[in-house]
C-alpha cells in the first residue's frame, strides 16, 4: 500500500479538484471547506483554460512583498506582482517568481520522520502536546524553546501569544542569517527601521546599500529611482555609491567609489565633518578611525552635491554594515536636513525586533547552557546557516527532544529528532506585515501537495488545539488590522491582498549619539584582506539552493550560474598571483574555506567578496555539490565584514572552471549599449551638439522598405537602457511565463542556457574601476530579419503584425536562423530538456506555451500567447484592441519599467512617445535589420567636478 | 602474369624535359588485363590490416551516429553562438574531395587531356565515397534528422514547400544531382572493365556477380559506339556541376551576413579549394596504390607531375582568395569584419588551426615549383597529407572562427569539440578507407579499357610515346 504522504498523482488531481471547488464551484456537490477569493473578478465558475489570478503574498526575512499568482485549472503557473502594493507596485522580483519552482520542487519533504523512522502528524501532535510536553520542560515551559524565522505575522504574534499563556516561561527566537538588526541597534533600543522616499531625492549616496535590488522594499524603491531617470532632461537624480563589492546599485551610479569598510565609515566621518562644518552647530564626531577622506575631490563634490540639494538629498547605509556606520549615516541625513523628507524611522514589523534576547546568540548561550529540553525550529535551516564557529549543528543534536518543520530534509532535520514538512506559502493562509507595516494577506492557492504544516498550525498543535482552522484564525487576526467583521470587507481584503493604509506609524528618533563611539573598523593587516559576506542575488541565504531557475539564472554582476566564488578585483588578483578559477585559501580564526576565485572588475582593493548559500549537504538535489559554504568561515553572527582573514592559493594544480554566460565584458569599440552624460544629451536637445544615437529613421538603402503589414497592430517594444538596473526578475519571468528548461550547469558553461531574454552586461573604462552598462537582449523581431531567408523549410516566418514567428513543428534544426542572428538570441534544444521532469514539476508549465522538444529552435515570441488571448477577449467582447492593454512577461515583472511593449500603430502609446526621443537607437540596425526592439540610450548624470565620471 | 607488364627496357635514369611518358612498356592487352585484374582475384595481408582498421572505424562511426541521434546533438560541442562546427566542416571538406574525381574524368576529359585515363577510375571512386561521407553531415547534424526530406521539394499534403530563399534547399539539390551524376559516370566507365572481369573471373559466383553488372557486354563495335557518345554526354553534364556544386555549397555561407562568411568571392573560393583538396586526397590514395599494385608503368611520373602542376595553380589561387578575403575585410572598415578577419583569425583562441591552414595550403604547394619535387613521391605524399590538413582547418576557420566572435560581444564563446566530435571525424575517415579499399577488392582501379586505348594511341603517334 502506498504511504498516504506520497504525492501520487490522484491525490494531487483530489487536492487540485478541491482547490478549484474552492475557488469557484460553490454548486458542486462537494461542500466546500473554506473560499479564498480570486484578484479581481470572480467568475461566475470557472472555465478551463482560463487563468485566474489570486493576490498573495511572499515573506522574505520577515517581510512581504504583494503578489498576484496566476493559476490555471486550480494550478499555480505564474508569479507576478500585485500593482497595488506597496512593497511590489506590480513588479516581482527573482526569489518571489521562482518561489513557483520551489512549490513544485519533487525534493521537498513528503513525511513526517520521528528519529529516524516514518512517523505521522498525528504522533508529532500527540508528542508535542501540552500533556505530554509539560512533563518535559516543565509546568511554565522552562525548557521549551523556538526558533522561528524573523516575523511580522500578526497572526504568529497571536498563535505565540496563546502559547505564551500555556508556557509562560518559555523563550522565542528569531533567526535568518542574513537579518541584521545593526541598522535598528544604531537607532534606538526599540527596533527602529529607516524608510526611504527614493522618488524625493535629488541627490543620493548609497554606503554599501544595494537599495536598488536587495532588501524588503527594493522594487519599490527601484521604481522610484527609476521614475527620476526615466525622462532625463526634467528632473534627474544623481546617485553615488561607495561599495566594497560591485553591486546592481553600483553599476547604475553616476559615480561609484571603491572602499573597504574601514574606508566607508572614514567616508562618512569626513562628510559628517563637512557638513556639520557647514551647519550651524558643528559637533565633533567621537571616535575618529584615523583615516582622512577630507582632502578626497571625491568626497568634497559628493558632500557640496549633498548640501546643494538640503533636504532632498539622501544618505544611505547598506542594512548589514556596522551599528556605527548607521549612526554616521543617520547623522548625515540630520545634517542636510533630510530626515523626515526623504528618511524617515518606523518601528521594525518585526516581532521581536530590537531585542537581543529573540536573537541566535541569546538562543546558543541558552543552548550552551543545557536548559533547553526541547526546541522547535520553525523554517529556516540553522544547522547549515549559521557560522560554523558558533557549533549550532552540534548543540542541536544533543537536544533532548527537537523538532524542524522545513521544507525540505536539510541539514537541520538531519539534527533534529522530530521533522515535519512544512507548508508553502501558496499552499497556506498566513499573514504579515511589508517593510513599511502595511498588513498583507497570505492566501493559499492549492492544498498542500505532501501534507505540509504551516507555522501557525505548528504552534496551534503546541498548543495543543488538533485541528487548528488558519483560515478562521487569519480572519480573526485581520480585524486587528483594520479589516471589518463583515463577509464583504473580508472578500474585498483578500481580492486586494492587503489593507490600505495599515502602515505603521513614523516616530521621530534621533541616532544614538553614543553610538558614535564605538569602536571604529579597523583595516585589514598587511598580507591579509577584508571579506564581505554577502547575500547571494539568486539563492539568498541558501533557502533557495534547491531552485533551478535561480541556479541558472546569471549572476546580475558576474553572470557566474550554479556557484559561487570569491570574487576579487583584477589587481588584487595580481598582487595574490591568482587567475581565473585558481582555488583559494582564506584562513581566519582557525577555519579554512577553499572557494575558487573570480576576478571582477570594479571590486575594491584588497578585499574579497563571497556569497552565502551554497556547498549545501541537505537532502535536495539540485543544490547539491554546488559551489563552496561560505557559513564555514563566516566567524560572527552579524559581522558581515571581516578583516585579517589571511589567503593563499590552494597547493596543487586545482583549477575550477566556471559556468559563466558572459565572458566578454567590453564592447571592443562597438556601440551595442549606448550611454552618454545628461549635458550632451541636454546639448544634442538644443542643437548644440550633433545628434549622438542616430535615431529610429530609416538609414539610407537602395532596397525598398519592408513589406508593409497591415494588420491593425505593428507590435514593438521600446527599452530604456537608463533606467534598466540589470536586476534580471525579466529574465525569470520569461522563464516561468515561456517554459523554459534548466539546462544545468555543464550545459550552461558550453553556452547552451535557453533563456530567451538575457541581460547583457559591458564594462566600459579602467578595468580598475570601470562604468557599467546593462542591456536586455532578446529576439529583435526584425522586420528584415535574417534568420527567416536561411531557414530552408520556412520555420521562422513573419506575421503580418510584425512577430517573428517560430515553427516549432516545422523545425528540423538546422540553426542556420542562429548563426545568422547578429543579435544570437535563439536558443537550440540541444537534448530533450523536458524529459524528465517529476509530474510536479510538469504542473509549473504554462499550458499557453508549448513545450518545446528536443532538436528545434526557439526564442522570444513578444510573449505571443498573451497578444492572441487579448485579441480573442477584446473580439469576444467586440470592443478594439488597445495594443498597451498588452504586457509582456519582461515588462510586468521589471521593477523600473524599463521595458514598454505596444504597437507602431498607436501613437499616444507610452511605447511610442518614448521613441521620440532623440536617445533613441536600434542595436545593429546598420545592418538594415529594422528591429522591433528599440533602446533608448544610458543617460548618466555625473557631477560636473567630478571630470573624469567616476 | 605481372611480370608480362613489367617494361621491356629500363626508363632512363634522369628524365629530361618532355621526356615523361604516360606509359612504359609495351604490354599486350592480355598481359595488361591480367595485369590489373589481379588484385580483385587474391587479397594481401596488408590489405586485410587495412581492412580490419577501416572497418573499426566503420563501427565507430556507426556507434557515434546512433548515439547522437538517440541522445540529440547536445554530445557535440557545438552551441550558442558556434550553431555549426565540426559536423558541417567535415561536410565541407568531403564534397570538396569530392571535386576532383569529376575534375579529372569529366573537364579533363572535355579538354582531351589523356592522362587522365590512368587515374579516373580512382578518383571517381573516391568522388563517390567522399560524396557518401559528405551526404551524412548535413543530416545527422540536424535538430532532428529524421524530418531531413523536408529539405526536399515534394509535393506534401499541406502545401509547404522548402524555402528556396535559403541556400540549405540548393545545396540538398546541388550534392544530390552531383552524386547521382557522379555515380552514373563512374558506373557507364566501368561497364567494359566489368565484362573483363566477368570474362577473366576464377569462379562461377565470381562470373555471375560481374556479370550481373557487367549488363550484358560484349564489347562490339556497336556497344563500343553507344557507350563512347553516352560517356561524353555524361562528362559534359557532369563539367558544370564541378563549378556549380561547391559554389552553392559556399552560398551557405555567403548569403549570412556573419563576418567571415560575408563575401562574394567565396563561390570561386570554395571551388578552387575543393579542387585542390581533391588532387591531394587523389595522391595521397594513389601513391600507395600505384606501389602495392605494380602500377608504376601506367601511373608515370608524367601523371604526378601534371597533378602536381595543377595542386600549384589551385594553390596559387586559393592564396589569392585568402588574401583578397582579409584586404575587403581591412578595406570595408567595418569593425566587426575587421576584427574576424584581422584580430579574431589570426591571434584570437584558435589562432594555432589559423596558421597551420597557412602554412599548410599557401607555403606547401610551393615546393611544386621544383621539377624534381613534383616528381617526388614521398613529397608529394606529405604535401597532399599536409593540403588535406590544411584544407579541413580552413573550413573549421571559416565557420567557427566567424561565429564564435560575431557582432555582439556578449555572445562570444568558446566552442571545444567532444569526443563525439573526433569519433565522428575519425569514423568518417574509416568509411572512406573501408569503401575505398573495398573497392580496390572488387573492381578495376585502373581503367582497363583506357589504358588500353592509350596504349594504342600512344603506339600510333611515336611522338607522345616516349621510350615505348
Amino acid at each position: 500500500m502506498p504511504n498516504e504522504d506520497d504525492l501520487t498523482r490522484r491525490s494531487f488531481l483530489k487536492a487540485l479538484g478541491a482547490s478549484i471547488a474552492l475557488a469557484g464551484l460553490d454548486g458542486c456537490t462537494r461542500i466546500p471547506a473554506e473560499k479564498i477569493l480570486p484578484f479581481v473578478t470572480q467568475p461566475p465558475e470557472l472555465t478551463p483554460g482560463v487563468a485566474v489570478h489570486y493576490a498573495t503574498a511572499m515573506v522574505l526575512d520577515g517581510y512581504a512583498t504583494g503578489l498576484v499568482v496566476e493559476a490555471h485549472e486550480g494550478r499555480p503557473t505564474k508569479i507576478e506582482g500585485n500593482p497595488d502594493h506597496p512593497a511590489s507596485l506590480g513588479a516581482a522580483g527573482v526569489l518571489e517568481q521562482a518561489s513557483l519552482l520551489q512549490l513544485y520542487d519533487p525534493n521537498r519533504a513528503k513525511r513526517v520522520r520521528s528519529g529516524g523512522a516514518p512517523s505521522t502528524w498525528q504522533s508529532f501532535t500527540t508528542a508535542m502536546s501540552p500533556a505530554a510536553l509539560r512533563q518535559r520542560v516543565g509546568a511554565r515551559g522552562t525548557g521549551l524553546a523556538l526558533l522561528l524565522e524573523p516575523t511580522s505575522s500578526p497572526l504568529i504574534a497571536s498563535a505565540l501569544a496563546s502559547l505564551q499563556t500555556l508556557y509562560p516561561d518559555m523563550s522565542v527566537y528569531y533567526y535568518a542569517p542574513l537579518v541584521s538588526d545593526a541598522s535598528s541597534a544604531a537607532l534606538t533600543a526599540d527596533g527602529l527601521v529607516p524608510q526611504y522616499d527614493i522618488g524625493a531625492a535629488d541627490v543620493i549616496l548609497s554606503v554599501g546599500s544595494d537599495f536598488l535590488a536587495a532588501g524588503p522594499f527594493h522594487l519599490r524603491y527601484a521604481r522610484q529611482f527609476a521614475d527620476r531617470r526615466r525622462t532625463p532632461l526634467t528632473g534627474m537624480n544623481r546617485l553615488y555609491v561607495a561599495e566594497t563589492g560591485f553591486s546592481v546599485t553600483g553599476a547604475t551610479a553616476d559615480h561609484r567609489l571603491r572602499c573597504r569598510s574601514a574606508e566607508m565609515e572614514a567616508l562618512l566621518e569626513a562628510l559628517l565633518d563637512t557638513l556639520a562644518a557647514a551647519s550651524a552647530n558643528p559637533r565633533a564626531i567621537p571616535g575618529k578611525s584615523g583615516m582622512s577622506f577630507s582632502s578626497s575631490p571625491w568626497l568634497t563634490a559628493v558632500a557640496d552635491d549633498l548640501r546643494a540639494h538640503g533636504g532632498n538629498s539622501l544618505v544611505i547605509a547598506g542594512e548589514r554594515l556596522a551599528p556605527r556606520v548607521h549612526a554616521l549615516v543617520a547623522a548625515c541625513n540630520d545634517a542636510l536636513g533630510s530626515t523626515g523628507r526623504t528618511i524617515w524611522y518606523t518601528r521594525s514589523p518585526l516581532l521581536g525586533a530590537g531585542r537581543a534576547k529573540t536573537n541566535m546568540s541569546a538562543l546558543a548561550e541558552a543552548l550552551h547552557g543545557g536548559g533547553i529540553d526541547t526546541l522547535v525550529c520553525i523554517g529556516g535551516n540553522p544547522s547549515y546557516a549559521t557560522p560554523a564557529s558558533l557549533g549550532f549543528a552540534a548543540m542541536l543534536k544533543r537536544v533532548p527532544n527537537s523538532a524542524f518543520i522545513g521544507l525540505y530534509e536539510n541539514e537541520t532535520a538531519r539534527d533534529s529528532r522530530w521533522f515535519v514538512p512544512a507548508a508553502h506559502y501558496l499552499e497556506s493562509w498566513g499573514d504579515a506585515r511589508a517593510y513599511d507595516g502595511t498588513y498583507s494577506i497570505v492566501q493559499p492557492l492549492v492544498q498542500p501537495l505532501y501534507g505540509g504544516k504551516s507555522a501557525v498550525e505548528v504552534l496551534s498543535a503546541l498548543a495543543g488545539s488538533r485541528s487548528a482552522d488558519p483560515r478562521a484564525m487569519m480572519k480573526e487576526s485581520s480585524l486587528n488590522a483594520g479589516v471589518a467583521r463583515d463577509e464583504e470587507s473580508w472578500s474585498a481584503a483578500l481580492r486586494r491582498g492587503f489593507v490600505p493604509g495599515s502602515p505603521v506609524a513614523r516616530v521621530t528618533a534621533g541616532p544614538r549619539p553614543e553610538l558614535l563611539r564605538s569602536p571604529a573598523s579597523t583595516s585589514s593587516a598587511a598580507g591579509s584582506i577584508e571579506v564581505v559576506f554577502d547575500r547571494d542575488p539568486r539563492v539568498h541565504d541558501g533557502s533557495f539552493a534547491n531552485n533551478g531557475w535561480l541556479q541558472e539564472l546569471p549572476d546580475p554582476v558576474t553572470k557566474l550560474t550554479w556557484d559561487n566564488a570569491a570574487l576579487v578585483s583584477p589587481e588584487t588578483a595580481r598582487r595574490l598571483a591568482i587567475t581565473n578559477g585558481d582555488v583559494l585559501l582564506l584562513r581566519r580564526d582557525g577555519r579554512t574555506l577553499r572557494i575558487p576565485a573570480l576576478i571582477i572588475p570594479g571590486i575594491a582593493s584588497d578585499a574579497a567578496i563571497v556569497h552565502f548559500g551554497y556547498g549545501r549537504t541537505g537532502a535536495e538535489e539540485v543544490a547539491k555539490d554546488v559551489g563552496a559554504d561560505v557559513y564555514q568561515l563566516w566567524p560572527t553572527l552579524g559581522a558581515f565584514t571581516v578583516s585579517g582573514v589571511l589567503v593563499e592559493r590552494a597547493a596543487g594544480t586545482d583549477h575550477h572552471d566556471f559556468a559563466i554566460t558572459q565572458s566578454h565584458w567590453t564592447m571592443e569599440g562597438r556601440d551595442q549599449a549606448r550611454s552618454e552624460t545628461l549635458d550632451t544629451y541636454r546639448n544634442e536637445q538644443r542643437g548644440v551638439a550633433p545628434q549622438g544615437p542616430p535615431s529610429s529613421r530609416r538609414q539610407l538603402t537602395i532596397y525598398d522598405p519592408p513589406q508593409r503589414l497591415e494588420s491593425p497592430h505593428q507590435w514593438a517594444m521600446t527599452i530604456d537602457l537608463g533606467t534598466c538596473i540589470g536586476c534580471s526578475a525579466c529574465v525569470v519571468a520569461c522563464q516561468s511565463e515561456n517554459n523554459i528548461p534548466v539546462v544545468g550547469r555543464d550545459d550552461v558553461a558550453k553556452s547552451r542556457e535557453m533563456h530567451w531574454l538575457r541581460i547583457d552586461r559591458y564594462l566600459e573604462g579602467p578595468a580598475e574601476d570601470p562604468r557599467a552598462v546593462t542591456q536586455p537582449m532578446l529576439c529583435q523581431h526584425c522586420e528584415n530579419a535574417p534568420c527567416e531567408y536561411v531557414c530552408p523549410v520556412e520555420a521562422t516566418e513573419h506575421s503580418p503584425d510584425g512577430l517573428n514567428e517560430m515553427i516549432y513543428n516545422r523545425c528540423v534544426g538546422t540553426r542556420f536562423c542562429s548563426n545568422n542572428c547578429p543579435y544570437k538570441v535563439r536558443r537550440f534544444n540541444w537534448f530533450d530538456y523536458n524529459a524528465h521532469l517529476s509530474e510536479t514539476e510538469q504542473m509549473a508549465k504554462n499550458p499557453d506555451v508549448t513545450v518545446r522538444e528536443r532538436g528545434v529552435m526557439e526564442k522570444c515570441t513578444f510573449c505571443v500567447q498573451r497578444i492572441r488571448e487579448a485579441e480573442i477577449s477584446a473580439a469576444t467582447a467586440g470592443r478594439p484592441l488597445r495594443g498597451d492593454e498588452i504586457k509582456t512577461a519582461c515588462q510586468q515583472a521589471c521593477p523600473t519599467n524599463a521595458i514598454v511593449f505596444g504597437s507602431l500603430t498607436e501613437r499616444d502609446s507610452d511605447m511610442m512617445r518614448r521613441r521620440e526621443e532623440s536617445r533613441l537607437y536600434g542595436v545593429l540596425s546598420e545592418l538594415g535589420t529594422e528591429p522591433r526592439v528599440r533602446y533608448l540610450a544610458r543617460i548618466r548624470n555625473p557631477n560636473p567636478k567630478l571630470e573624469d565620471g567616476r | 602474369m605481372s611480370v608480362a607488364a613489367r617494361p621491356t627496357t629500363a626508363s632512363p635514369a634522369t628524365p629530361t624535359r618532355e621526356s615523361w611518358p604516360l606509359m612504359r612498356g609495351a604490354p599486350t592487352d592480355a598481359a595488361l588485363t591480367d595485369h590489373l585484374l589481379a588484385p580483385l582475384w587474391r587479397a594481401s595481408r596488408v590489405w586485410w590490416l587495412l581492412f580490419g582498421l577501416s572497418t573499426l572505424g566503420t563501427l565507430l562511426l556507426l556507434g557515434t551516429v546512433t548515439y547522437t541521434v538517440l541522445v540529440g546533438i547536445g554530445t557535440w560541442g557545438n552551441n550558442i553562438p558556434v550553431a555549426w562546427a565540426f559536423a558541417i566542416t567535415n561536410f565541407v571538406w568531403w564534397i570538396g574531395i569530392g571535386h576532383a574525381g569529376t575534375f579529372i574524368s569529366a573537364f579533363l576529359l572535355l579538354l582531351n587531356q589523356h592522362w587522365r585515363g590512368s587515374i579516373n577510375r580512382v578518383a571517381e571512386a573516391m568522388t563517390i565515397f567522399a560524396l557518401v561521407n559528405a551526404a551524412l553531415f548535413p543530416v545527422l547534424h540536424l535538430g532532428r534528422p529524421w524530418f531531413f526530406y523536408w529539405l526536399i521539394p515534394y509535393p506534401a499534403t499541406m502545401n509547404v514547400w522548402p524555402n528556396f530563399k535559403s541556400a540549405r534547399p540548393w545545396d540538398v539539390a546541388a550534392v544530390t544531382t552531383y552524386f547521382t551524376v557522379s555515380l552514373l559516370f563512374w558506373y557507364l566507365g566501368l561497364v567494359p572493365d566489368l565484362a573483363s572481369a566477368r570474362d577473366r573471373a576464377p569462379t562461377r559466383r565470381r562470373r555471375l556477380a560481374y556479370g550481373v553488372f557487367a549488363m550484358g557486354w560484349r564489347g562490339s563495335g556497336f556497344q563500343w559506339e553507344r557507350y563512347r557518345i553516352a560517356y561524353v554526354l555524361l562528362a559534359a553534364l557532369a563539367t558544370p556541376l564541378v563549378i556549380s556544386v561547391h559554389s552553392v555549397v559556399s552560398l551557405d555561407f555567403s548569403i549570412a551576413q556573419l563576418p567571415g562568411w560575408h563575401s562574394t568571392i567565396f563561390p570561386p573560393y570554395f571551388v578552387v579549394g575543393a579542387i585542390y583538396s581533391g588532387l591531394a586526397m587523389v595522391l595521397l590514395l594513389l601513391l600507395p596504390l600505384r606501389r602495392a599494385f605494380r602500377l608504376h608503368d601506367i601511373v608515370t611520373e608524367a601523371h604526378l607531375d601534371a597533378i602536381a602542376k595543377l595542386m600549384l595553380a589551385m594553390g596559387l589561387m586559393l592564396t589569392y582568395s585568402y588574401v583578397i578575403e582579409t584586404f575587403m575585410a581591412w578595406y570595408s572598415a567595418n569593425t566587426a569584419e575587421r576584427y574576424t578577419y584581422l584580430t579574431s583569425r589570426p591571434f584570437g583562441p584558435y589562432a594555432v588551426a589559423y596558421w597551420i591552414m597557412t602554412v599548410l595550403n599557401v607555403v606547401s604547394p610551393q615546393l611544386f615549383w621544383w621539377r624534381r619535387l613534383r616528381t617526388n613521391t614521398v613529397v608529394l605524399f606529405l604535401a597532399s597529407a599536409g593540403i588535406l590538413v590544411g584544407m579541413w582547418m580552413e573550413r573549421f576557420i571559416i565557420i567557427v572562427t566567424s561565429l564564435n566572435r560575431d557582432f555582439l560581444t556578449s555572445s562570444w564563446h568558446i566552442y571545444i569539440p567532444s569526443w563525439v566530435d573526433w569519433s565522428i571525424l575519425a569514423g568518417s575517415l574509416g568509411l572512406f578507407g573501408f569503401l575505398f579499399l573495398l573497392f580496390v577488392r572488387f573492381v578495376p582501379s585502373v581503367a582497363i579499357s583506357e589504358v588500353k586505348s592509350l596504349r594504342i594511341e600512344l603506339a600510333n603517334s611515336p611522338a607522345r610515346s616516349g621510350h615505348a
